[in-house]
């Protein structure tokens, strides 16, 4: 039973937030939590790489709230084809940045293919992606250069 | 990605949501990747952003990757917002081709709520991408339709400490 004034949402609320609290505390310990965290690393890695990149950036303390009603905050500006462009808001996800940011909203169609069968199904498909090249201050307070794929 | 055709973008029909993941100082879907990755030459509006077999997460769908697995309650809570069961993530390897190309619009943006301002292009672009996971693979269309764009905006910036 629930008691007054609990509401579901706040329960799922919750639920989500201690459950990303949990991943967060014990990363890299708890079973699925490296599921949860990229590691910070190249593509491509080949050994030529920008090593002051693999110190973090920061993110922009703007952004919005994805899934509205549930109050997930996420550090990004989607962007908005019915918005002009002068008044975007910042597209960088990096905070304490100076350089190159790019971004699309984008979308398509293909081929989805079972590789066990061999039997394909068409595809449509909508991304957000894009790019920061630059100088950032990382977390370690320090200025770095770097170049980072938004996926 | 969805079922339906294209321009099918509705939470229930998602099948599939690649992504990094937010890192652990909450940066939203970004990774490092090679300098030559990116080439950017922002006087002619063209960049590219191109990588090979990288390491990526498939949540399924949005609510997955914003939830980190819970899915969304059932039943909903929320009108409007269905009910997503919970999905674990999949590790996948995506490809992937973004140009950007030509000036359809510029604007100067000094930005003082946000702290950032620069100059920024609203331009053309395409994509051509790939997915692999175990049991699945995703190849976008080629040659990449140049009309599938909705917005994409390059911007020469400076935010946060070098904002002023």
């Amino acid at each position: 039973m629930n008691e007054p004034g609990y509401s579901p949402w706040k329960k799922f609320q919750e639920h989500w937030l201690s459950r990303r609290s949990l991943i967060r505390g014990a990363a890299g310990t708890a079973l699925g939590a490296g599921l949860f965290r990229p590691k910070l690393a190249h593509a491509d890695e080949d050994g030529d790489s920008e090593r002051a990149a693999c110190v973090g950036p920061n993110p922009i303390p703007g952004g919005v709230k994805g899934l509205t009603p549930f109050g997930i905050f996420i550090h990004h500006n989607p962007l908005n084809p019915a918005k002009a462009l002068a008044d975007i808001n910042d597209p960088s996800q990096i905070t304490d940045f100076d350089g190159f940011v790019g971004l699309t909203h984008i979308r398509g169609g293909g081929t989805g293919t079972d590789t066990g069968t061999g039997a394909t199904t068409p595809l449509a498909f909508q991304a957000d992606m894009g790019f920061s090249q630059g100088k950032f201050i990382g977390t370690d307070g320090q200025q770095h250069r770097g170049t980072f794929a938004f996926v | 990605m969805y079922t339906g055709p294209v321009g099918s973008a509705s939470l229930p029909q998602q099948i599939h949501d690649y992504n990094v993941h937010v890192d652990r100082n909450d940066v939203f879907w970004m990774i490092p990747v090679r300098h030559d990755a990116v080439e950017v030459d922002f006087n002619g509006a063209r960049a590219s952003l191109r990588v090979h077999d990288l390491s990526a997460f498939d949540d399924h769908d949005l609510a997955n990757s914003l939830t980190q697995g819970l899915g969304l309650p059932n039943p909903p809570i929320v009108a409007g917002i269905p009910a997503i069961p919970g999905v674990p993530p999949v590790r996948a390897k995506v490809s992937f081709d973004v140009e950007w190309n030509g000036a359809l619009a510029m604007a100067p943006i000094e930005n003082s709520s946000q702290n950032f301002k620069g100059s920024f292009l609203s331009t053309g672009a395409t994509i051509r991408w790939s997915a692999e996971q175990a049991g699945f693979r995703f190849d976008s269309d080629a040659p990449p339709d140049p009309n599938a764009n909705l917005i994409s905006v390059l911007g020469r910036e400076r935010n946060g400490v070098f904002f002023s």
